[in-house]
Protein backbone atom coordinates (compact mmCIF):
# COMPACT_ATOMS: atom_id res chain seq x y z
CA UNK A 1 0.00 0.00 0.00
CA UNK A 2 1.37 2.94 -1.21
CA UNK A 3 1.08 6.03 1.60
CA UNK A 4 -1.17 8.41 -0.44
CA UNK A 5 -3.41 4.57 -0.72
CA UNK A 6 -3.24 4.35 3.16
CA UNK A 7 -4.15 8.22 3.95
CA UNK A 8 -6.52 7.68 1.59
CA UNK A 9 -8.23 4.59 2.42
CA UNK A 10 -8.11 5.41 6.28
CA UNK A 11 -10.34 8.83 5.58
CA UNK A 12 -12.74 7.29 3.88
CA UNK A 13 -13.41 4.38 5.80
CA UNK A 14 -13.41 6.63 8.62
CA UNK A 15 -16.22 9.18 6.68
CA UNK A 16 -18.20 6.05 5.69
CA UNK A 17 -18.90 5.49 9.69
CA UNK A 18 -19.76 9.05 10.03
CA UNK A 19 -22.03 9.18 7.38
CA UNK A 20 -23.57 6.00 8.83
CA UNK A 21 -23.47 7.94 12.52
CA UNK A 22 -25.55 11.28 10.36
CA UNK A 23 -28.08 8.80 9.03
CA UNK A 24 -29.05 7.49 12.04
CA UNK A 25 -29.20 10.42 13.97
CA UNK A 26 -31.07 12.90 11.08
CA UNK A 27 -33.23 9.83 10.63
CA UNK A 28 -33.94 9.61 14.53
CA UNK A 29 -34.87 13.71 14.25
CA UNK A 30 -36.87 13.51 11.26
CA UNK A 31 -38.97 10.87 12.78
CA UNK A 32 -39.45 12.51 16.05
CA UNK A 33 -40.55 15.93 14.34
CA UNK A 34 -42.00 14.82 11.27
CA UNK A 35 -39.65 16.67 9.07
CA UNK A 36 -39.90 15.60 5.77
CA UNK A 37 -36.36 17.97 5.36
CA UNK A 38 -34.80 15.88 8.29
CA UNK A 39 -35.31 12.81 6.82
CA UNK A 40 -34.56 13.64 3.27
CA UNK A 41 -31.14 14.50 5.07
CA UNK A 42 -30.74 11.37 6.76
CA UNK A 43 -31.07 9.80 3.43
CA UNK A 44 -28.59 12.06 1.75
CA UNK A 45 -25.92 10.76 4.40
CA UNK A 46 -26.94 7.42 3.96
CA UNK A 47 -26.38 8.01 -0.37
CA UNK A 48 -22.57 9.85 1.08
CA UNK A 49 -22.07 6.59 3.17
CA UNK A 50 -23.14 4.66 -0.24
CA UNK A 51 -20.60 6.47 -2.30
CA UNK A 52 -17.86 6.17 -0.18
CA UNK A 53 -18.73 2.09 0.01
CA UNK A 54 -18.05 2.13 -3.98
CA UNK A 55 -15.10 4.53 -3.63
CA UNK A 56 -13.11 2.03 -0.92
CA UNK A 57 -14.19 -0.97 -4.02
CA UNK A 58 -13.27 0.85 -6.91
CA UNK A 59 -9.61 2.75 -5.15
CA UNK A 60 -8.79 1.28 -2.13
CA UNK A 61 -6.04 -1.26 -2.48
CA UNK A 62 -8.00 -3.38 0.00
CA UNK A 63 -8.61 -6.79 -0.20
CA UNK A 64 -11.49 -7.70 -2.07
CA UNK A 65 -12.93 -9.50 0.42
CA UNK A 66 -13.11 -6.56 2.73
CA UNK A 67 -14.13 -4.41 0.02
CA UNK A 68 -17.10 -7.00 -0.26
CA UNK A 69 -17.11 -6.99 3.68
CA UNK A 70 -17.52 -2.91 3.49
CA UNK A 71 -20.52 -2.89 0.69
CA UNK A 72 -22.20 -6.16 2.82
CA UNK A 73 -21.96 -3.59 5.90
CA UNK A 74 -23.11 -0.18 3.79
CA UNK A 75 -26.35 -2.50 3.35
CA UNK A 76 -26.69 -3.75 6.99
CA UNK A 77 -26.49 0.28 8.05
CA UNK A 78 -29.16 1.50 5.92
CA UNK A 79 -31.62 -1.42 7.91
CA UNK A 80 -30.06 -0.14 11.63
CA UNK A 81 -31.97 3.19 12.10
CA UNK A 82 -35.32 2.53 11.14
CA UNK A 83 -35.16 -0.82 12.71
CA UNK A 84 -33.92 0.42 15.48
CA UNK A 85 -36.96 3.37 15.48
CA UNK A 86 -39.07 0.48 15.23
CA UNK A 87 -38.10 -1.55 17.99
CA UNK A 88 -38.03 1.50 20.54
CA UNK A 89 -41.33 2.38 19.19
CA UNK A 90 -42.41 -0.81 20.15
CA UNK A 91 -41.46 -0.77 23.24
CA UNK A 92 -42.67 2.41 24.31
CA UNK A 93 -45.68 2.20 22.99
CA UNK A 94 -46.55 -1.78 23.26
CA UNK A 95 -50.51 -0.99 22.37
CA UNK A 96 -49.95 1.15 19.56
CA UNK A 97 -49.92 -0.12 15.86
CA UNK B 1 -29.39 7.33 52.90
CA UNK B 2 -27.98 3.79 53.09
CA UNK B 3 -24.31 3.23 54.36
CA UNK B 4 -23.50 2.15 51.15
CA UNK B 5 -24.32 5.45 49.68
CA UNK B 6 -22.35 7.28 51.56
CA UNK B 7 -19.29 4.89 50.29
CA UNK B 8 -20.80 5.62 47.00
CA UNK B 9 -19.58 9.02 47.58
CA UNK B 10 -16.84 8.17 48.95
CA UNK B 11 -15.54 6.33 45.69
CA UNK B 12 -16.99 8.89 43.43
CA UNK B 13 -14.85 11.44 45.38
CA UNK B 14 -12.06 9.20 44.85
CA UNK B 15 -12.58 8.67 41.13
CA UNK B 16 -12.72 12.39 40.20
CA UNK B 17 -9.48 13.11 42.56
CA UNK B 18 -7.83 10.77 40.88
CA UNK B 19 -9.33 11.86 37.00
CA UNK B 20 -7.27 14.87 38.06
CA UNK B 21 -4.06 12.79 38.75
CA UNK B 22 -4.30 11.44 35.27
CA UNK B 23 -5.30 14.48 34.22
CA UNK B 24 -1.84 15.65 35.12
CA UNK B 25 0.07 12.89 34.14
CA UNK B 26 -1.26 13.06 30.75
CA UNK B 27 -0.16 16.71 30.76
CA UNK B 28 3.34 16.24 31.90
CA UNK B 29 3.33 13.14 29.13
CA UNK B 30 2.13 15.36 26.85
CA UNK B 31 5.23 17.96 27.66
CA UNK B 32 8.29 15.46 27.12
CA UNK B 33 6.89 15.61 23.41
CA UNK B 34 7.82 19.27 22.67
CA UNK B 35 10.49 19.33 25.34
CA UNK B 36 12.09 15.54 25.20
CA UNK B 37 14.71 16.66 27.95
CA UNK B 38 12.28 16.93 30.58
CA UNK B 39 13.23 16.01 33.81
CA UNK B 40 15.78 14.09 32.00
CA UNK B 41 16.55 11.08 34.57
CA UNK B 42 14.37 12.63 37.29
CA UNK B 43 11.21 12.01 36.03
CA UNK B 44 10.79 9.97 32.78
CA UNK B 45 8.54 9.96 29.49
CA UNK B 46 7.52 5.88 30.96
CA UNK B 47 6.81 6.81 34.30
CA UNK B 48 4.23 9.70 33.89
CA UNK B 49 2.81 7.37 31.32
CA UNK B 50 2.34 4.59 33.77
CA UNK B 51 0.64 6.90 36.09
CA UNK B 52 -1.49 8.39 33.37
CA UNK B 53 -3.11 5.38 32.02
CA UNK B 54 -3.21 3.25 35.50
CA UNK B 55 -4.91 6.21 37.32
CA UNK B 56 -7.42 6.28 34.09
CA UNK B 57 -8.07 2.56 34.88
CA UNK B 58 -8.47 3.04 38.57
CA UNK B 59 -9.98 6.18 38.69
CA UNK B 60 -12.75 4.74 35.86
CA UNK B 61 -13.39 1.57 38.26
CA UNK B 62 -13.65 3.70 41.35
CA UNK B 63 -16.03 5.05 39.52
CA UNK B 64 -18.28 2.27 38.47
CA UNK B 65 -17.68 0.88 41.73
CA UNK B 66 -19.21 3.47 43.68
CA UNK B 67 -22.30 4.03 41.14
CA UNK B 68 -23.11 -0.05 41.99
CA UNK B 69 -22.85 1.23 45.86
CA UNK B 70 -25.04 4.04 45.36
CA UNK B 71 -27.58 2.19 42.83
CA UNK B 72 -27.84 -1.09 44.59
CA UNK B 73 -29.83 -0.83 47.73
CA UNK B 74 -31.99 1.33 45.76
CA UNK B 75 -32.55 -1.88 43.85
CA UNK B 76 -33.10 -3.96 46.41
CA UNK B 77 -34.76 -1.77 48.95
CA UNK B 78 -31.58 -3.02 51.26
CA UNK B 79 -28.35 -2.18 52.95
CA UNK B 80 -26.20 -4.04 51.38
CA UNK B 81 -24.77 -6.99 52.91
CA UNK B 82 -20.91 -7.25 54.12
CA UNK B 83 -21.06 -3.09 53.93
CA UNK B 84 -18.41 -2.71 56.82
CA UNK B 85 -16.06 -4.68 54.90
CA UNK B 86 -16.46 -2.70 51.82
CA UNK B 87 -16.04 0.52 53.79
CA UNK B 88 -13.06 -0.70 55.49
CA UNK B 89 -11.08 -1.62 51.98
CA UNK B 90 -12.01 1.36 50.46
CA UNK B 91 -9.36 3.27 52.89
CA UNK B 92 -7.21 -0.23 52.15
CA UNK B 93 -7.90 0.86 48.15
CA UNK B 94 -7.02 4.11 48.41
CA UNK B 95 -3.93 3.29 50.74
CA UNK B 96 -2.69 0.95 48.49
CA UNK B 97 -3.20 3.67 45.40
CA UNK B 98 -1.66 6.58 46.99
CA UNK B 99 1.76 3.99 48.20
CA UNK B 100 1.48 2.83 44.25
CA UNK B 101 1.69 6.40 42.90
CA UNK B 102 4.63 7.33 45.65
CA UNK B 103 6.43 4.35 44.55
CA UNK B 104 6.54 5.10 41.10
CA UNK B 105 7.22 8.67 41.48
CA UNK B 106 10.05 8.34 43.96
CA UNK B 107 11.53 4.45 43.49
CA UNK B 108 10.31 4.39 40.10
CA UNK B 109 12.07 1.21 38.62
CA UNK B 110 14.38 -1.56 40.33
CA UNK B 111 16.33 -4.83 39.19
CA UNK B 112 14.56 -7.47 36.73
CA UNK B 113 14.17 -9.64 40.04
CA UNK B 114 11.08 -10.94 42.23
CA UNK B 115 11.35 -8.11 44.71
CA UNK B 116 10.97 -5.31 41.94
CA UNK B 117 7.86 -6.88 40.56
CA UNK B 118 5.85 -7.31 43.99
CA UNK B 119 7.11 -4.35 45.10
CA UNK B 120 8.01 -1.97 42.52
CA UNK B 121 6.35 -2.65 39.52
CA UNK B 122 4.79 -5.69 37.97
CA UNK B 123 6.38 -4.92 34.45
CA UNK B 124 3.34 -5.69 32.39
CA UNK B 125 1.81 -2.84 30.37
CA UNK B 126 -1.67 -0.92 31.90
CA UNK B 127 -1.52 -3.11 34.80
CA UNK B 128 2.19 -2.30 35.99
CA UNK B 129 0.71 -1.81 40.12
CA UNK B 130 3.35 -4.17 42.23
CA UNK B 131 2.25 -7.39 43.38
CA UNK B 132 0.89 -6.60 46.60
CA UNK B 133 -1.25 -4.19 45.22
CA UNK B 134 -2.67 -6.54 42.42
CA UNK B 135 -3.62 -8.76 44.65
CA UNK B 136 -5.10 -6.32 46.82
CA UNK B 137 -7.23 -5.49 43.95
CA UNK B 138 -8.38 -8.93 43.42
CA UNK B 139 -9.35 -8.48 47.01
CA UNK B 140 -11.25 -5.40 46.60
CA UNK B 141 -12.93 -6.61 43.84
CA UNK B 142 -13.84 -10.09 45.27
CA UNK B 143 -15.68 -8.40 47.95
CA UNK B 144 -17.66 -6.14 45.55
CA UNK B 145 -18.54 -9.05 44.49
CA UNK B 146 -19.85 -10.85 47.64
CA UNK B 147 -21.76 -7.50 48.21
CA UNK B 148 -23.85 -7.18 45.08
CA UNK B 149 -24.38 -11.45 45.10
CA UNK B 150 -25.16 -11.66 48.56
CA UNK B 151 -27.20 -8.60 48.86
CA UNK B 152 -29.57 -9.71 46.00
CA UNK B 153 -29.35 -13.24 48.08
CA UNK B 154 -30.48 -11.66 51.35
CA UNK B 155 -33.11 -9.62 49.67
CA UNK B 156 -34.89 -12.81 47.73
CA UNK B 157 -35.58 -10.35 44.53
CA UNK B 158 -33.34 -10.33 41.31
CA UNK B 159 -34.00 -8.25 38.34
CA UNK B 160 -32.74 -7.76 34.91
CA UNK B 161 -30.30 -5.55 35.61
CA UNK B 162 -28.85 -6.92 38.52
CA UNK B 163 -28.70 -10.77 36.57
CA UNK B 164 -26.61 -8.95 33.74
CA UNK B 165 -24.42 -7.57 36.40
CA UNK B 166 -23.61 -10.70 38.38
CA UNK B 167 -22.99 -12.52 35.24
CA UNK B 168 -20.76 -9.44 34.10
CA UNK B 169 -19.07 -9.23 36.84
CA UNK B 170 -17.66 -12.96 36.93
CA UNK B 171 -15.25 -12.90 33.76
CA UNK B 172 -14.56 -9.09 35.00
CA UNK B 173 -12.92 -10.45 38.04
CA UNK B 174 -11.57 -13.99 36.47
CA UNK B 175 -9.76 -11.74 33.68
CA UNK B 176 -7.87 -9.78 36.35
CA UNK B 177 -5.70 -12.71 37.08
CA UNK B 178 -4.71 -12.49 33.84
CA UNK B 179 -2.45 -9.96 34.89
CA UNK B 180 -0.41 -12.18 36.82
CA UNK B 181 1.22 -14.90 34.95
CA UNK B 182 4.84 -14.59 34.32
CA UNK B 183 5.22 -15.63 31.13
CA UNK B 184 8.18 -15.40 29.15
CA UNK B 185 7.75 -16.17 25.48
CA UNK B 186 6.41 -12.19 24.33
CA UNK B 187 3.60 -13.95 21.73
CA UNK B 188 2.31 -16.20 24.66
CA UNK B 189 2.75 -13.31 27.16
CA UNK B 190 0.92 -10.69 24.60
CA UNK B 191 -2.18 -13.14 23.51
CA UNK B 192 -3.12 -13.93 27.17
CA UNK B 193 -2.45 -10.12 28.38
CA UNK B 194 -5.17 -9.09 25.51
CA UNK B 195 -7.42 -10.88 27.48
CA UNK B 196 -7.39 -8.42 30.54
CA UNK B 197 -6.92 -5.61 28.38
CA UNK B 198 -9.47 -6.34 25.40
CA UNK B 199 -12.19 -8.01 27.44
CA UNK B 200 -11.89 -5.61 30.45
CA UNK B 201 -12.09 -2.28 27.96
CA UNK B 202 -14.80 -3.74 24.86
CA UNK B 203 -16.32 -6.13 26.64
CA UNK B 204 -17.34 -6.63 30.74
CA UNK B 205 -16.71 -2.69 31.24
CA UNK B 206 -19.28 -1.81 27.99
CA UNK B 207 -21.85 -4.24 30.07
CA UNK B 208 -21.02 -2.90 33.50
CA UNK B 209 -21.33 0.72 31.90
CA UNK B 210 -24.78 -0.37 30.33
CA UNK B 211 -25.89 -1.58 33.70
CA UNK B 212 -25.23 1.92 34.89
CA UNK B 213 -26.59 3.80 32.42
CA UNK B 214 -29.82 1.63 32.41
CA UNK B 215 -30.39 2.70 36.38
CA UNK B 216 -28.90 6.42 35.47
CA UNK B 217 -31.76 6.64 32.39
CA UNK B 218 -34.74 5.54 35.00
CA UNK B 219 -33.49 7.71 37.84
CA UNK B 220 -32.79 10.61 35.20
CA UNK B 221 -35.82 10.46 32.51
CA UNK B 222 -37.94 8.16 34.84
CA UNK B 223 -37.56 5.24 31.19
CA UNK B 224 -39.39 2.23 32.88
CA UNK B 225 -38.16 -1.20 33.68
CA UNK B 226 -39.19 -2.81 31.24
CA UNK B 227 -37.78 -0.81 28.25
CA UNK B 228 -34.17 -0.45 29.76
CA UNK B 229 -33.79 -3.97 30.25
CA UNK B 230 -34.88 -5.28 27.07
CA UNK B 231 -32.61 -2.36 25.53
CA UNK B 232 -29.85 -3.60 27.97
CA UNK B 233 -30.17 -7.39 26.87
CA UNK B 234 -30.12 -6.00 23.27
CA UNK B 235 -27.24 -3.70 23.77
CA UNK B 236 -25.04 -6.69 25.65
CA UNK B 237 -25.87 -9.49 23.16
CA UNK B 238 -24.48 -7.28 20.14
CA UNK B 239 -22.14 -5.83 21.97
CA UNK B 240 -20.29 -9.13 23.18
CA UNK B 241 -21.35 -10.81 19.66
CA UNK B 242 -18.59 -7.94 17.98
CA UNK B 243 -16.69 -7.15 20.90
CA UNK B 244 -15.36 -10.60 22.29
CA UNK B 245 -13.76 -11.59 18.97
CA UNK B 246 -12.99 -7.97 17.91
CA UNK B 247 -10.32 -9.02 20.81
CA UNK B 248 -8.64 -10.50 17.10
CA UNK B 249 -7.48 -6.61 15.90
CA UNK B 250 -4.94 -6.98 19.29
CA UNK B 251 -3.43 -10.17 17.29
CA UNK B 252 -2.47 -9.05 14.15
CA UNK B 253 1.33 -8.26 14.67
CA UNK B 254 2.37 -10.09 18.16
CA UNK B 255 3.14 -13.88 16.34
CA UNK B 256 -0.10 -15.61 16.28
CA UNK B 257 -1.38 -17.10 13.29
CA UNK B 258 -2.90 -15.86 9.95
CA UNK B 259 -6.17 -16.36 10.72
CA UNK B 260 -6.55 -13.51 13.17
CA UNK B 261 -5.89 -11.24 10.67
CA UNK B 262 -9.78 -12.04 8.96
CA UNK B 263 -11.27 -13.00 12.66
CA UNK B 264 -9.93 -9.50 14.15
CA UNK B 265 -10.84 -7.51 11.36
CA UNK B 266 -14.08 -8.90 10.40
CA UNK B 267 -15.67 -8.61 14.24
CA UNK B 268 -13.74 -5.18 15.03
CA UNK B 269 -15.45 -3.63 11.83
CA UNK B 270 -19.06 -5.04 13.26
CA UNK B 271 -18.26 -3.09 16.49
CA UNK B 272 -19.51 0.34 15.13
CA UNK B 273 -23.21 -1.72 14.18
CA UNK B 274 -24.92 -1.43 17.89
CA UNK B 275 -22.98 1.65 18.46
CA UNK B 276 -25.44 3.25 15.76
CA UNK B 277 -28.41 1.80 17.46
CA UNK B 278 -27.32 3.46 20.88
CA UNK B 279 -27.25 6.40 18.96
CA UNK B 280 -30.68 6.41 17.26
CA UNK B 281 -31.61 5.35 20.60
CA UNK B 282 -29.80 8.25 22.39
CA UNK B 283 -32.00 10.58 19.51
CA UNK B 284 -35.06 9.06 20.80
CA UNK B 285 -34.58 9.68 24.15
CA UNK B 286 -33.47 12.93 23.79
CA UNK B 287 -36.26 13.86 21.93
CA UNK B 288 -38.97 12.57 23.57
CA UNK B 289 -38.19 14.18 27.32
CA UNK B 290 -37.32 17.39 24.86
CA UNK B 291 -34.24 17.83 25.81
CA UNK B 292 -36.54 18.76 29.73
CA UNK B 293 -35.16 17.39 33.23
CA UNK B 294 -34.49 18.59 35.97
CA UNK B 295 -30.84 17.40 36.13
CA UNK B 296 -29.19 19.08 32.99
CA UNK B 297 -25.55 18.26 33.61
CA UNK B 298 -26.43 14.48 34.04
CA UNK B 299 -28.47 14.51 30.78
CA UNK B 300 -25.83 16.17 28.59
CA UNK B 301 -23.05 13.86 29.80
CA UNK B 302 -25.27 10.82 28.91
CA UNK B 303 -25.66 12.28 25.81
CA UNK B 304 -21.74 13.02 25.41
CA UNK B 305 -21.21 9.59 25.95
CA UNK B 306 -23.69 7.92 23.08
CA UNK B 307 -22.27 10.22 20.72
CA UNK B 308 -18.60 10.41 21.99
CA UNK B 309 -18.71 6.09 22.29
CA UNK B 310 -19.95 6.11 18.20
CA UNK B 311 -17.47 8.87 17.30
CA UNK B 312 -14.66 7.73 19.44
CA UNK B 313 -14.97 3.81 19.45
CA UNK B 314 -17.14 3.95 15.75
CA UNK B 315 -15.34 5.93 13.54
CA UNK B 316 -11.94 6.47 15.00
CA UNK B 317 -11.83 2.50 15.57
CA UNK B 318 -13.30 1.80 12.08
CA UNK B 319 -10.13 4.20 10.14
CA UNK B 320 -7.72 1.88 11.55
CA UNK B 321 -9.07 -1.69 12.38
CA UNK B 322 -8.81 -3.76 8.89
CA UNK B 323 -5.39 -4.99 8.94
CA UNK B 324 -4.00 -3.53 5.49
CA UNK B 325 -4.26 -0.02 7.62
CA UNK B 326 -3.59 -1.53 10.82
CA UNK B 327 -0.42 -2.83 9.43
CA UNK B 328 1.01 0.88 9.85
CA UNK B 329 -1.57 2.65 12.24
CA UNK B 330 -0.56 0.54 15.03
CA UNK B 331 1.41 1.33 18.33
CA UNK B 332 1.20 5.17 16.50
CA UNK B 333 -0.56 8.06 18.17
CA UNK B 334 -3.04 7.78 15.85
CA UNK B 335 -3.77 4.67 18.04
CA UNK B 336 -3.20 7.30 21.05
CA UNK B 337 -5.82 9.09 19.13
CA UNK B 338 -8.20 6.45 19.16
CA UNK B 339 -7.75 5.26 23.04
CA UNK B 340 -8.16 9.04 24.36
CA UNK B 341 -11.73 9.40 22.09
CA UNK B 342 -13.12 5.84 23.11
CA UNK B 343 -12.00 5.86 26.89
CA UNK B 344 -13.25 9.16 27.17
CA UNK B 345 -16.84 8.84 25.45
CA UNK B 346 -17.40 5.25 26.23
CA UNK B 347 -16.69 5.60 30.14
CA UNK B 348 -15.65 8.88 31.20
CA UNK B 349 -18.93 10.85 30.77
CA UNK B 350 -20.43 8.35 31.71
CA UNK B 351 -19.05 8.24 35.29
CA UNK B 352 -19.39 12.28 35.21
CA UNK B 353 -22.97 11.91 34.40
CA UNK B 354 -23.99 9.61 37.23
CA UNK B 355 -21.39 11.77 39.77
CA UNK B 356 -23.86 14.38 39.00
CA UNK B 357 -26.98 12.47 39.01
CA UNK B 358 -25.73 11.31 42.65
CA UNK B 359 -25.22 14.75 44.09
CA UNK B 360 -28.66 16.14 42.97
CA UNK B 361 -29.84 13.21 45.06
CA UNK B 362 -27.56 13.87 47.99
CA UNK B 363 -28.53 17.24 48.20
CA UNK B 364 -32.28 17.38 47.61
CA UNK B 365 -32.27 19.73 44.79
CA UNK B 366 -35.09 19.68 42.76
CA UNK B 367 -33.55 22.37 39.98
CA UNK B 368 -30.08 21.28 39.37
CA UNK B 369 -28.26 23.85 37.23
CA UNK B 370 -25.39 26.19 36.85
CA UNK B 371 -23.36 27.99 34.60
CA UNK B 372 -20.21 26.10 35.96
CA UNK B 373 -21.30 22.98 34.35
CA UNK B 374 -21.66 24.40 30.98
CA UNK B 375 -18.42 25.57 31.14
CA UNK B 376 -16.70 22.38 32.44
CA UNK B 377 -18.61 20.40 30.12
CA UNK B 378 -17.27 22.83 26.57
CA UNK B 379 -13.89 22.71 27.81
CA UNK B 380 -13.57 19.49 28.59
CA UNK B 381 -15.16 18.12 25.14
CA UNK B 382 -12.99 20.87 23.00
CA UNK B 383 -10.27 20.00 24.89
CA UNK B 384 -10.72 16.32 24.32
CA UNK B 385 -11.93 16.73 20.71
CA UNK B 386 -8.56 19.11 20.10
CA UNK B 387 -6.09 16.19 21.66
CA UNK B 388 -7.54 13.80 19.27
CA UNK B 389 -7.12 15.98 16.28
CA UNK B 390 -3.76 16.52 16.80
CA UNK B 391 -3.25 13.03 18.02
CA UNK B 392 -4.41 11.71 14.60
CA UNK B 393 -2.59 14.45 12.50
CA UNK B 394 0.52 12.79 14.52
CA UNK B 395 -0.30 9.58 14.32
CA UNK B 396 -1.14 9.81 10.74
CA UNK B 397 2.21 11.35 9.59
CA UNK B 398 4.18 8.59 11.62
CA UNK B 399 2.04 6.02 9.22
CA UNK B 400 2.99 7.46 6.42
CA UNK B 401 7.00 8.75 7.04
CA UNK B 402 7.81 5.97 9.65
CA UNK B 403 6.22 3.28 8.88
CA UNK B 404 4.44 3.24 4.55
CA UNK B 405 7.83 5.13 3.25
CA UNK B 406 10.84 4.55 5.89
CA UNK B 407 10.07 0.84 6.40
CA UNK B 408 9.60 1.11 10.19
CA UNK B 409 13.32 1.42 10.81
CA UNK B 410 15.00 3.64 13.49
CA UNK B 411 16.09 6.68 10.89
CA UNK B 412 12.40 6.23 9.91
CA UNK B 413 11.26 7.07 13.50
CA UNK B 414 13.43 9.93 13.63
CA UNK B 415 12.38 11.46 10.33
CA UNK B 416 9.29 11.00 11.37
CA UNK B 417 9.12 13.12 14.78
CA UNK B 418 11.08 15.98 13.47
CA UNK B 419 8.47 16.15 11.05
CA UNK B 420 6.65 19.60 11.17
CA UNK B 421 2.98 17.61 10.68
CA UNK B 422 4.29 15.40 14.31
CA UNK B 423 5.80 18.31 15.66
CA UNK B 424 2.12 20.27 15.05
CA UNK B 425 0.16 17.50 16.40
CA UNK B 426 2.32 17.08 19.52
CA UNK B 427 1.82 20.95 20.24
CA UNK B 428 -1.72 20.86 19.50
CA UNK B 429 -2.17 18.13 22.25
CA UNK B 430 -0.17 20.08 24.39
CA UNK B 431 -2.17 23.11 24.22
CA UNK B 432 -5.97 21.10 23.87
CA UNK B 433 -4.58 19.03 27.02
CA UNK B 434 -4.47 22.53 28.95
CA UNK B 435 -8.10 23.33 27.94
CA UNK B 436 -9.02 20.09 28.99
CA UNK B 437 -7.08 20.56 32.36
CA UNK B 438 -9.06 23.59 32.70
CA UNK B 439 -12.22 22.03 32.30
CA UNK B 440 -11.20 19.66 34.94
CA UNK B 441 -10.39 22.17 37.65
CA UNK B 442 -13.97 23.97 36.66
CA UNK B 443 -15.55 20.29 36.96
CA UNK B 444 -14.32 19.72 40.22
CA UNK B 445 -15.52 23.55 41.76
CA UNK B 446 -18.80 22.33 40.07
CA UNK B 447 -19.30 19.04 41.86
CA UNK B 448 -18.44 20.50 45.11
CA UNK B 449 -20.78 24.05 44.34
CA UNK B 450 -23.53 22.47 42.51
CA UNK B 451 -27.20 22.33 44.32
CA UNK B 452 -26.33 23.49 47.54
CA UNK B 453 -27.10 27.27 47.29
CA UNK B 454 -30.68 27.28 48.39
CA UNK B 455 -32.64 30.23 46.78
CA UNK B 456 -33.48 32.27 49.77
CA UNK B 457 -37.27 33.96 49.03
CA UNK B 458 -37.34 37.93 49.74
CA UNK B 459 -38.23 38.15 53.67
CA UNK B 460 -41.94 39.73 53.30
CA UNK B 461 -41.96 43.97 53.71
CA UNK B 462 -43.29 45.12 57.11
CA UNK B 463 -45.46 47.94 56.90
CA UNK B 464 -44.56 50.48 60.09
CA UNK B 465 -47.83 53.02 58.73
Amino acid sequence: MTHAGLISTAVLLGLFVLAGGGYGILYGAGMLRASVRLERAAYLCYATQAAVAVAVCLSSPLNPLWKLFIAASCIAYGFIPPLTWRLLEAMHHPTVR
Amino acid sequence: MYRSQKLALRYLAAAITLFGVMTVAGLLSALYYVEPSLLYNVFDFQMAKILHIDTLVIWLLMGFIGAVYWFLPKELGREVVGIRLAEVLFFVFCAAVAVVAVVFVVVQYGGSNQFSMWFINQGRKYVEAPRWAAVGIVVVVLTFVYNVTATAWRARKMTGILWVLILDLVPLTVLYLDAFPQITNMSHDLYWWWWLVHMWVEATWEVLIGCLMAWTLMELMGTSRRIVETWLYIEVMLVLGTGILGLGHHYFWIGTPQYWLGIGGFFSALEPLPLLGMVVHAVYDAGTHRMKTTNRPSFYWVLAEAFGNFIGAGVWGFMMTLPQINLYSHGTQWTVSHGHFAFWGAYGCGVIAIAYLVLQQTRGSTQFDSRAWKWSFALLNVGLLGMVGGLLVAGITQAVYERAQGGSTLQAFVVASENQWFQSGMYARLIFGAVFALGYAILVYDLLAIGKRVAIAPKPQVSTA
